[in-house]
């Protein structure tokens, strides 16, 4: 699933092959390729062009040339809602890194024979429905749910107010989304040379500076594949705040949502949706920078 | 055929040529530092709460009462009513139908794309490429935001027909990068080889290529096919006059009051999981590999 | 701001220049929508069709409904399906602007079951199909039992919907937790319960809330009144623990303490849902509560009108109608569901709602666009902070 950090660059064998060779394989981006232009480059098209209109005297969103919707989000509520959004994704990718390689790493090291079926454990909650879990979890939380009963049966507590906070949306977005770190780093460290990390006991003394030394960097590739299958869901999500949020949670995916199926202001949505496009591109140079950099140094 | 393709299968995935043997030797060394035991620790703790959820969903599908948060007896009246629920099972079909088309479609459309980005070198096609992995990392409340406005705007009607074309839009660059990886790792030579001996390009992509990257087309199909019957957003957006797929429904009970049924169908679901798991684990298998569907899924 | 329209929620002109604009898309456009054009031409002579006179109560395919979740007895549905042999499609929205935007971008459905703000928006805007009453059999359970609804404001004769349930937003509260009830809108902003208090999550209930505690019109559109409720909106919010429209559960999980509620959910909450019933209570504050009504009504798109027409008909046998008033736990206003509303909402009279409440002033009504938008993004704005 986080291949995309893989070189593939074969340069050499590539002119080598004969032009009616490669003509064959042009044949064949063809149709993708017309199929990705009809149905995502045309779409996002439209999305960026709307978001210049406005909503016409009969309710339709009609096509413009005015800044009006960029403006309109240049204030304090809607700035508020964003850095809200990149704090929470910023956060749950760091949680979902401080969990998910340790859990990686314990597979791909010490898990043995078990390895298959514990990366299969990993995928099968998948599968029951990412609403149905969120769900869940906001009725394993809520007041009078199983984990409050079981603190008060402990006589630990009289009681934690978990759910409809920041800390349960950050949970709930980390729990969702763990599973995309910590696929790519078990890739990575199933790649790795493990004789590598004998050398560096060797060289570095002590597990933990050999980890830092040897085993993080090598495992780079897979980090940042994970950060950003993380980062893209997280800073889109509107499912985490609306169930496990409270009065003050409020994202930017529910503020799209909001402007496309309560408010039904389409260009304002559309505004909405440029600029969360906009921070994930800057957020793409410096992640293709850095796979770049990745690449000339190896 | 069958010695082309080990070969190949074995260049490409360095843990199909490492023994099986060492590793319990290794583990042991590695666990004389003491150090596994606190990560071992952790990754059962992970796996706990991991399945925290999974068994209240599991319990309370059980339940007696309307209640998600005691539970009284137990009862499978939630089963009969999700097995009775028109609405439930024609989303639940609905789903399938999606992921099930979206997947092969996707597959078709992907390895295409794969193909052609690994073989060919011109610039204009490699941006063209590139383009198509763009999805991949736009967050899918954009991508369904641009799907609805698109629909709407060219006033086609939305449909299960508008849900599968913006899942296999999403899905295309899921597959193209799982089986570029795999060629990637696949030396030409062999169907340059293939090539030398007389075979036209078609028999050289179905007698040398095809076979090699048959694992990565399982792995690709699954997880798409468990990605969008999953997928929620794209689904949201597009859903139009037919039966809704299923997260749309249990999205549109859970804003109101939801119905223990729907822990049912997650129970049945995770069932169904359990299975084809089980089934991409031994596919490969059945084909005389190592590998396994789920490495390709992790990358490996 | 939007008043539904005819046709697709793009003006396909206005797309067509904004396309053409980029000389880049005009081949793009010309390939991927050739296709797309063809539907809608079609959707809209079957709409043109569609404007001829009143559809017959004959089955003429199956039934595309499109409902709230879980909002009429499962029973009934699989009566219908039974006794007609046809099959209903179900799909769900979960708000009303949710349902607009939906009819709005042209979807086809045989039935829906607007409010009755939302009937007087769909019917200015032609979207819907008038309904004759002589093709329905048990009109007679529903017409011509109270003046409101032979005549309501929303839809005038009651020419294109069918009344539906009548509800009442008030404010429920858990006794055992909770003693300081003064039985006023204020309650939703007793400090007493802080943390425990949910505001449901719906532009028009959260405005209208803070309204009558403030004494104004609840659609109002005046920026002064809208900078109050603003204000009062903000005030609420530390005490608030969400906005959230699933009630029940969390009324049920404990979460809440207080919860502004629809009293039909209410009901449910306590003959369904939870162990102690006599925890709970609603209560209908003084200033007055939002009072409505819903509806069934056919879409002038409607491919299959004739089944809406015989499924409406077989909605209003008294004995339908009695099993939906159990289920749902809202009174109709119909000749003989009074019994079926007495016993299930027993012990909480604060949940009725009778067609003499809904001849008084509190009922949401139609916006102007830009009051709409006013109030839209007010909302917004408080829930975004």
């Amino acid at each position: 699933m986080a291949a995309s950090t893989r070189d593939t660059d074969v340069e050499p064998t590539r002119t080598r092959r004969s032009a009616s060779h490669t003509r064959l394989w042009g044949w064949l981006l063809l149709p993708p390729a017309a199929w990705m232009m009809a149905f995502f480059v045309s779409s996002i098209i439209i999305v960026v062009l709307l978001s210049f209109g406005h909503v016409g005297p009969t309710g339709r969103p009609v096509f413009g040339a005015s800044g009006a919707n960029y403006a309109a989000l240049w204030n304090e509520t809607y700035l508020s809602v964003f850095l809200r959004s990149v704090v929470y994704a910023s956060l749950t990718v760091l949680l979902c890194l401080l969990i998910g390689y340790p859990v990686a790493y314990t597979i791909a090291l010490h898990g043995g024979r078990y390895k298959n079926a514990l990366v299969a454990a990993l995928v099968i909650p998948f599968f029951a429905s990412y609403l149905i879990r969120m769900y869940a979890w906001s009725t394993l939380l809520s007041d009078e749910g199983l984990v409050n009963q079981a603190l008060r049966w402990f006589g630990l507590s009289e009681g934690v107010r978990f759910l409809n906070t920041p800390g349960a949306v950050v949970a709930g977005l980390t729990y969702g989304f763990v599973i995309f770190m910590v696929l790519p780093v078990y890739a990575s460290l199933e790649r790795m040379d493990l004789a590598l990390i004998e050398a560096g006991k060797d060289l570095y003394h002590g597990p933990l500076r050999t980890f830092f030394a040897v085993t993080l960097p090598a495992t780079r590739a897979g980090v940042l594949g994970g950060v950003l299958l993380v980062l893209l869901p997280a800073l889109g999500d509107f499912v985490s705040a609306q169930l496990l949020g409270g009065p003050s949670t409020f994202m930017i995916g529910n503020l799209i949502q909001q402007q496309f199926f309560e408010s039904q202001n389409q260009p304002l949505g559309s505004a909405l949706t440029v600029v969360l496009m906009i921070a994930l591109l800057v957020f793409m140079v410096f992640y293709l920078r850095s796979t770049d950099r990745q690449r000339r140094e190896s | 055929m069958t010695t082309l393709d080990a070969a190949a299968a074995s260049s490409a995935t360095p843990s199909a040529t490492t023994p099986v043997a060492p590793a319990p030797a290794r583990r042991r060394r590695r666990s004389v530092e003491g150090r596994p035991r606190i990560a071992v620790a952790f990754t059962a703790l992970f796996f706990v709460v991991l399945y925290l959820p999974i068994v209240v969903v599991v319990l309370f599908s059980f339940n007696s009462r309307k209640s998600l948060s005691s539970f009284e007896s137990f009862s499978t009246r939630w089963y009969v009513q999700f097995f009775n629920d028109d609405a439930l099972l024609s989303s639940l079909r609905a789903s399938l139908v999606i992921s099930g088309v979206a997947m092969v479609g996707s597959l078709i459309l992907g390895t295409m794309l794969a193909l052609a980005l690994e073989r060919v070198s011109s610039r204009p096609s490699r941006i063209l490429g590139t383009t198509a992995l763009v999805p991949l990392v736009t967050p899918e409340i954009v991508t369904g935001v641009a799907a609805l406005l698109l629909f709407t705007g060219l006033g086609i009607k939305l449909s299960l027909m508008t849900v599968i074309i913006a899942e296999i839009t999403f899905s295309i660059s899921y597959v193209a990068v799982i089986v570029r990886g795999r060629l990637s790792a696949m030396s030409d030579d062999v169907e340059e080889a293939a090539r030398d001996l007389g075979c036209t390009p078609f028999q050289a992509v179905r007698l040398v290529i095809l076979p090699a990257i048959l694992p990565a087309l399982v792995a690709s199909g699954l997880l798409v096919f468990a990605l969008v019957f999953d997928d929620f957003v794209l689904a949201f957006f597009t859903t139009g006059v037919d039966p809704q797929p299923l997260p749309v429904r249990i999205y549109s009970q859970i804003r109101l009051s939801i119905s223990p049924a729907i822990n049912a169908v997650g129970t049945c679901m995770m069932l169904v999981s359990i299975l084809l798991i089980a089934f991409s684990l031994v596919v490969p298998r059945l084909f005389g590999r190592r590998d396994s569907g789920l490495d390709l899924i992790s990358g490996g | 701001m939007t008043l539904p329209t005819s046709g697709p929620a793009l003006d396909r002109r206005d797309f067509l220049r904004g396309a053409l604009g980029l000389g880049a898309l005009a081949a793009l456009a010309g390939c991927g929508f050739s296709g797309g054009d063809a539907t809608a031409s079609a959707s809209a002579s079957g709409a043109s069709a569609s404007l001829a006179p009143a559809a017959k109560a004959t089955i003429d395919g199956d039934l595309v409904y499109f409902n709230w979740a879980e909002y009429l007895d499962p029973d009934v549905l699989k009566g219908f399906q039974k006794e007609y042999g046809v099959k209903i499609i179900e799909t769900n929205y979960d708000s009303y602007p949710s349902m607009m935007a939906k009819l709005s971008s042209g979807n086809e459905y045989d039935v829906v079951f607007p409010g009755s703000k939302e009937v007087a928006q769909l019917r200015a805007a032609s979207k819907l199909q008038r309904i004759d009453k002589a093709q329905l059999k048990n009109a007679d359970q529903v017409f011509g039992v109270n003046p409101y609804f032979d005549d309501p404001w929303y839809d005038s004769k009651s020419d294109y919907s069918v009344p539906f349930t009548m509800y009442k937003t008030g404010i429920a509260y858990r006794k055992d937790k909770v003693t300081t009830m003064s039985g006023s809108w204020n309650d939703m902003w007793n400090t007493s319960a802080s943390g425990h208090i949910f505001v449901l999550d719906e532009a028009d209930e959260a405005i209208g809330m803070a309204a009558l505690k403030l004494g104004l019109d609840i659609n109002t559109i005046s920026p002064d009144d809208l900078a109050k409720i603003k204000e009062a909106l903000l005030a609420q919010k530390p005490l608030l623990r969400g906005y959230s429209t699933d009630d029940i559960n969390n009324m049920a999980g404990g979460n809440a303490w207080i919860h502004h509620m629809w009293s039909g959910d209410f009901l449910n909450l306590v003959n369904n849902t939870v162990k102690d019933p006599g925890n709970y209570e609603f209560l209908a504050p003084k200033e007055g509560t939002p009072l409505g009504s819903d509806t069934y009504a056919i879409p002038a798109n409607a491919a299959h009108p004739g089944t809406a027409l015989v499924f409406i008909d077989y909605l209003l046998r008294p004995e339908n109608i009695d099993k939906n008033v159990t289920y749902l736990g809202y009174p109709m206003p119909t000749k003989s569901s009074a019994a079926a509303f007495a016993k299930v909402s027993e012990g909480h009279p604060a949940c009725t709602v009778t067609v003499e409440d809904l001849g008084r002033a509190n009922v949401f009504k139609t916006q102007t666009p830009e009051g709409k938008a006013a109030r839209d993004a007010m909302w917004t704005e408080v829930k975004a902070s």
